[in-house]
């Protein structure tokens, strides 16, 4: 068992096991193992995976580091223009980043900050969005029949649906406070509640597939004909096999909802102002016109959004690579 | 009141109307920075042959029929092709918010204790297809305001003011219903469309209005582009807006909406019935959606000469011209007739408690706010008292150091929260809309700022449509969720005490939907010198009700002012006869020439 893992990167042995030309390493290594090797031969994506790791510790610690994102230096600003004194939207270093045009706000621990409302919603979304996926896309591909009539239309039906219309009106019409909620905290729920409910089918449809050509192996047949039931075949003998397009699209899927996120706070829908997110802070370059005469305000949060999306994107382009090679590059 | 129903269309607009006079002093000469606020800059008569180019970043806000519209822009515009009985002087300066004759051949006459106003109208006044204009047209102008499925943007005052059509009317009218009232034109075909009892035409050049109650602003009304005359046979109800037959100086040639509006000399226009407009180009073309940088960048190029909506320059323009001395130099920086403010509710505790509204007063960061509204050039000057400067008979004051301790006096803060019982501070609300990035700007620089004395403000931000329908304007809900300050702006539909106040700050303009009151202000003293504004018709004694009523307020501590609004606008050099006119806060359109 320990013996694949003391492979050296550089070894040329995995190709040599995976051709099935030395002999006796074989047994020796799971699906995991091959795909993990694989992957930390594609230094893209290791990269990407790197720098992913490096957000998250940001987003959970950064904040507890950087200054107050809601504290005013309004003697950075200057008061005709609005904006800030200095070059590069007032950079110094009390302010790596920078300061906030009108308000002269840190941006770095803007931007920190900003960061963990962005993976917070865009995670818990996309869990969401799995969790359902995967179950009803597994029991429609197993049972087929009029239970994958139903579920398969209401994917189309979710999957047409509206989303940014229906989004900016439920958050218009919910309370300030409700099921207990209220303030952000309630926004951050009804905005992972919204994202993640109308991402599902798309892991769904990905289920179903999978689990439609799974079904007809020879390994469900066997189950059954031993007597296993609907629900250990579903998450015994399919959901093991189903691991790999889950992790695959869930890492793609999270790029997708931190732009949605982005994407409802740019309309005005997303965070509660004075909590930064990145999509707020492009609103509001843009809406002030703050674009034109303070370029950094909105390249900084833009940049965050472009290499988190971009980190997210090519370390699951690497993950299904290494877990999946007949998709080929 | 009678006024009350006016409140929910007076809310849609509040870019309505206003006027703008300047602080500052740049005496006779007329170039440089704000030449044109108090003087003519390029008075000239000569007749040019080019095209006079206006632009817009958006489309014509509500409609080109003035009957239909409640913007300043569209109020300015409207001169060019239509008469009111009475407008606003073609002057530069505090002059030109004065109310004069346009139409009528004087203001109106008064009688039967202010109950009865009356108007001559002149007689030689002619469409642009040369039939003579008669009182019945703009009785049938007036008609058509009653229909408001078809016309619902412009200001409702007639069927406020007006005496109701009959005993049923005036019955439901008590209750705040329309049944049984004057429909409008459309729906009541009697007497030769002519149905209206509380409007006479004795003769062809007299009109006669009916008032239910006394209402010394009645020359204000008729100002509105409303008393515009209409040709019956000619109206085309909706429609009317393609093309309103003209009586001002330019008549439509083509127009499509969203897109481009053409307008050409009037042929039938005579200069001598129409002292306030000129008929100086050949052309008169107005472009829409531009994209308001473009709109910027070809009016300083010098391709337009006007940019429509008024309400200045975006950022990155603004940037050059105050950076560039001799772009500076032919900029103007009126005040526009908004105050922007915000009312603390003294229906909320603990703002039931007059100190802790006044502790508001002391800890608010006046600079931050009047930063968060793009500064003293787009923002605008910091605001002490509850009318901008040009309302008239608004006098300056300052109760809660804004002006001279501008950010903020938190010793005085924590003394008023010690006599308000709440030494360590309190939880409150703010609304404001969330879709205006300057509101949302001011709430979060008031929360900052009343964070210095543990006052702890929580943002309820809404959209603009639902603003006043839905939230900050229904008191139960502001009740319910304990918000004790609203963000707000205003711009009367005419410059004196009772245009600026009635709706915002008397208690009967107090509604339970779309209430424009947000402080729910009930103070017998404001109520009742704002009552007398109806039967008070000697100017300086309005004029004195005006300031009392402000002070009032700003003792009340129910309203936090923060900025008598400005824009930065850019005078063409193309341009002869530029100035501001003041009712409007931007370049009078009607007299534009150019070079």
């Amino acid at each position: 068992m320990a013996a694949p893992l003391e492979m050296t990167p550089e070894s040329p042995a995995p190709e040599a096991i995976l051709e099935g030309v030395s002999g006796e390493a074989i047994e020796g290594r799971s699906l995991g193992q091959i795909a993990w090797i694989r992957l930390k031969r594609d230094k893209v994506a290791i990269g990407s995976g790197i720098f992913i790791l490096f957000l998250l510790l940001v987003a959970i610690f950064g904040p507890y580091l950087v200054q107050d994102p809601t504290v005013y230096h309004s003697n950075l600003i200057n008061p005709t223009l609005s904006t800030p004194y200095g070059r590069f939207g007032g950079v110094s270093l009390a302010h790596p980043l920078g300061v906030e045009p009108v308000s002269g706000r840190d941006m770095l621990s803007r931007v920190v900050n900003g960061a963990r409302v962005s993976m917070l919603i865009a995670v818990l979304a996309t869990a969401l969005a799995v969790t359902i996926g995967v179950v009803m896309g597994i029991i429609s591909g197993y049972f087929g029949g009029w239970v994958d009539a139903v579920i398969a239309r209401s994917m189309d039906v979710f999957l047409a649906f509206p989303l940014l219309v229906f989004a900016i009106a439920l958050v218009g019409v919910i309370p300030s406070s409700a099921f207990g909620l209220s303030g952000n905290s309630l926004r951050i729920g009804l905005l992972i509640f919204v994202i993640g409910f109308f991402a599902w089918p798309y892991m769904g449809r990905i289920i179903r597939g999978q689990t439609l050509s799974l079904r007809e192996r020879e390994f469900v047949d066997a189950a059954r004909s031993l007597g296993a039931r609907g629900p250990y075949v579903l998450f015994r003998e399919l959901l093991p096999n189903l691991v790999a397009p889950i992790l695959v699209y869930s890492t793609l899927l999270i790029p997708t909802n931190i732009l949605f996120e982005a994407a409802l706070s740019y309309l005005g829908v997303g965070i509660i102002p004075p909590t930064p997110s990145w999509g707020g802070m492009i609103s509001d370059a843009v809406n002030n016109g703050f674009f034109n005469i303070d370029p950094m305000y909105m390249i900084i949060p833009g940049l965050a959004i472009f290499l988190t999306v971009m980190a997210f994107n090519l370390f699951g382009d690497g993950l299904r690579d290494a877990l999946d090679p007949r998709s080929g590059r | 009141m009678g006024l009350a129903a006016v409140g929910a269309a007076a809310t849609l607009a509040l870019a309505a109307c206003g006027g703008g006079s300047s602080s500052s002093s740049t005496g006779g000469t007329a170039t440089g920075f704000n030449a044109a606020v108090n003087s003519v800059v390029n008075p000239s008569s000569h007749k040019s042959s080019g095209t006079l180019n206006f632009a817009s970043s958006a489309a014509i806000p509500d409609s080109t029929d003035p009957g239909n519209t409640y913007y300043a822009q569209m109020w300015n515009l409207t001169r060019l092709y239509a008469m009111p009985l009475t407008t606003f002087k073609s002057c530069p300066g505090p002059c030109g918010l004065q109310v004069v004759p346009m139409l009528a051949t004087g203001l109106g006459v008064v009688s039967n204790n202010g109950l009865t106003w009356t108007y001559h109208i002149k007689p030689n006044v002619h469409f642009e297809d040369g039939t003579l204009v008669t009182s019945q047209d703009v009785k049938y102008a007036v008609e058509r305001t009653f229909d408001r499925a078809k016309f619902p943007l412009g200001p409702n005052y007639y069927a406020g003011l007006l005496a109701p059509q009959n005993a049923t009317c005036a019955k439901s009218m008590a209750a705040g219903k329309t049944t049984g009232c004057y429909p409008g034109p459309y729906v009541d075909r009697s007497k030769n469309l002519m149905g209206l009892n509380a409007v006479q035409t004795p003769n062809s050049t007299t009109i006669v209005f009916h008032l239910a109650k006394p209402f010394a602003d009645f020359n204000y009304v008729t100002a509105i582009p409303q008393s515009a005359p209409v040709p019956p046979a000619k109206d085309t109800g909706a429609n009317y807006q393609l093309h309103p037959v003209s009586t001002g100086p330019y008549m439509f040639q083509s127009y499509q909406i969203n897109k481009q509006l053409t307008m050409v000399p009037n042929p039938h226009w005579n200069a001598a019935t129409d002292p306030n407009a000129k008929q100086l180009v050949s052309k008169i073309v107005l472009t829409f959606n531009v994209n308001p940088n473009d709109v910027d960048n070809r009016l300083l190029a010098g391709d337009i000469q006007v940019d429509l909506p008024g309400t200045g320059v975006q950022a990155a323009a603004r940037t050059k011209i105050l950076t560039t001395p001799s772009l500076k130099a032919q900029s103007d920086n009126p005040v526009s007739g908004f105050e922007w403010f915000m009312t603390l509710n003294n229906k909320v505790p603990p703002l039931n408690n007059i100190h802790c509204r006044i502790a508001i007063e002391y800890a608010a960061n006046k600079t931050n706010n009047q930063t968060a509204y793009g500064g003293p050039y787009a923002g605008g000057d910091i605001a002490s008292t509850a009318a901008p400067p040009n309302v008239v008979g608004q006098k300056h004051f300052d109760l809660y150091e804004a002006t001279t301790k501008s950010q903020g006096d938190l010793t005085k803060a924590k003394q008023q929260l010690q006599a308000c019982g709440q030494p360590n501070g309190f939880t409150t609300g703010i609304t404001y809309r969330s879709d205006r990035p300057k509101e949302s700007a001011v709430a979060q620089a008031m929360q900052a700022a009343l964070a210095r004395v543990g006052i702890k403000l929580t943002l309820h931000g809404f959209p603009t449509a639902s603003y006043t329908s839905n939230f900050a304007g229904v008191p139960n809900y502001v009740h319910a969720h304990g918000i004790g300050i609203a963000t707000y702006g205003w711009a009367p539909d005419w410059p004196d005490g009772y245009g600026e106040f009635y709706f915002i700050a008397d208690g009967h303009a107090i509604s339970p939907v779309g209430n424009t009151n947000l402080g729910e202000l009930n103070d017998p003293v404001v109520n009742t010198l704002l009552g007398k504004f109806a039967t008070e018709t000697n100017a300086s004694v309005r004029n004195s009700y005006t300031s009392q009523v402000d002070m009032q307020i700003m003792k009340d501590a129910a309203f936090l002012p923060i900025v008598y609004a400005k824009a930065l606008l850019y005078r063409s050099p193309q341009l002869t006869n530029v100035y501001v006119q003041a009712y409007y806060g931007m370049y009078n359109y009607a007299v534009l020439g150019l070079k």
